[in-house]
């Protein structure tokens, strides 16, 4: 869009800027969800002062868990690195149990024909190695058939890992 | 060995110590000994460890992990060197260990975990476990040779009955032994198979207990061991470590049976001993006659 001045002559003006806006993103803990509440580009301490017993990631914010909410971190081998207190109830396992055993040990697809994004292990890997969309997934536990759980995967960090938020 | 405080190495992983104590209930790492005071002292190849693991972990459990994997590392370099016959990357491996780790600990967790998994590979009749047990006789041996001078007013002897060095038992008697003497305790280490001249060793010793350890010689030779210990001494406490089963069963009373692992025993054997201390001064016993001697095991309570 060009000005022009009031004798004519064309002016420059301002572009809009046309890239997305950037996400917001929030630290949340790996075990408790709350979300640490810092103004700062990282936050002091690694270890979530709450729990103490999760470590600070960082993701969007529309995608980030609330506290006690039931969520699991996985990283770009679809191995379990972190399961939330919730997520250890839902799935009837412990964290220490669950940590680096493979995703489709606790989870699996609950539609085996879906593709693209929606598919479970894209999802997990894009999002893993650093893709800021979001994706909805469909999943049951592995033992249990008849229950469907949804749920959305995000890239989060540092390191870069895959958040599956259950819904 | 370096170690730190509870709040130092709260202060390394910045954490409150709170937070670390339920470290150590939720993951049990890192783990800490106790000092005599009954303080948590933390060693500092571990916390460095799980202060490094902790800056690419996505949790504390992959990051506990990550650094229990590091510090396992250890002992697969010993299992390697030891089937590879290589004394001096063997004597490495265990430098390594100590680096990050107690005498107690890199014993605990490293060396007799190793002897065990060459034993389990190889079988005790083979090269590579007669290569490690002597190796691993003689670093133990090695050790307790450096330890201080006793300085607790607590005196043990220990009756060997176990085969020889290539028994599988050996290595954990000597790792009970060095324990013992690292821990200020005055350690007397015999065969069970020999009680002439025993009542001189006794004389000097004054043992405050009998520890019968080994699985290798019949109840018979070692009730005959214990019986002339008991002449020569007096009735004291007796503990059974690593006797097998099937003589544990049998009614030793008096006796304690002491954990499989050298250093819970060792454990155990302060606690009886402070035990048989705090009781009331009892009169010495009256040596029995043989003839009423129990055929069971002759261990009960000397």
């Amino acid at each position: 869009m060009t000005n022009r001045f009031a004798s004519g002559r064309a002016a420059l003006a301002v572009v809009p800027d046309t890239a997305p806006a950037s996400t917001p993103s929030v630290w949340f803990c790996s075990h408790c969800g709350s979300n640490e509440d810092t103004e700062d580009d990282a936050p002091p301490s690694r270890v979530c002062g709450d729990c103490g017993l999760g470590v600070l990631l960082e993701t969007r914010a529309d995608i980030a868990p609330r506290q006690n909410s039931a969520f699991l971190v996985l990283d770009h081998h679809l191995s379990v690195c972190a399961v939330s207190a919730a997520a250890e109830r839902l799935l009837a396992t412990s964290e220490t149990d669950a940590v680096h055993r493979h995703v489709t040990e606790l989870l699996v697809p609950a539609d085996a024909e879906a593709s693209g994004p929606s598919n479970l292990a894209s999802a997990v890997a894009w999002a893993a190695n650093g893709d800021d969309a979001s994706h909805n997934v469909t999943v049951r536990p592995a033992t249990t058939f008849g229950i469907r759980l949804s749920g959305r995967i995000a890239h989060c960090s540092p390191p870069s890992g895959a958040l599956l938020v259950f819904d | 060995m370096r170690y730190l405080k509870t709040s130092e190495a709260a202060s390394l992983l910045n954490v409150s110590p709170n937070t670390l104590r339920a470290w150590e209930r939720r993951f049990g790492f890192p783990k800490p000994q106790r000092s005599p005071g009954k303080h948590r002292l933390f060693t500092h190849g571990e916390v460095a460890a799980l202060r490094d693991a902790l800056q690419e972990g996505l949790s504390i459990s992959s990051a506990v992990s990550r650094a229990r994997e590091g510090l396992a590392a250890d002992s697969n370099s010993l299992v390697g060197a030891l089937v590879s016959f290589e004394r001096e990357r063997a004597d490495g491996a265990i430098e390594a260990a100590l680096a990050l780790r107690s005498v107690e600990r890199s014993v605990e967790e490293v060396l007799l975990p190793t002897l065990d998994e060459i034993a389990r590979r190889h079988g005790t009749d083979s090269a590579p476990w007669a290569f490690a047990s002597h190796w691993g006789a003689d670093w133990l041996r090695r050790a307790q040779r450096l330890a201080p001078p006793p300085i607790r007013p607590v005196s043990i002897v220990l009756g060997d009955a176990s085969r020889d060095e290539l028994d599988p038992d050996a290595p954990y008697i000597r790792a009970l032994e060095l324990f013992c003497v690292r821990s200020g305790i005055s350690v007397l280490s015999l065969s069970a198979r020999g009680v002439s001249g025993i009542g001189d060793a006794i004389a000097v010793h004054r043992p405050n207990l009998v520890v019968l350890a080994g699985g290798y010689l019949s109840d018979d030779t070692v009730a005959r061991w214990a019986y002339a210990v008991r002449l020569a001494a007096g009735a004291m406490p007796v503990a059974v470590y690593r006797r097998g089963d099937q003589r544990v069963r049998m009614r030793t009373t008096g006796t304690s049976v002491l954990p499989a692992g050298a250093g819970e025993a060792q454990r155990r054997l302060l606690e009886l001993v402070e035990t048989d201390q705090a009781a009331p001064v009892r009169e010495p016993a009256t040596p029995a006659h043989p003839a009423s001697q129990t055929r069971a095991t002759g261990t009960e309570g000397l």
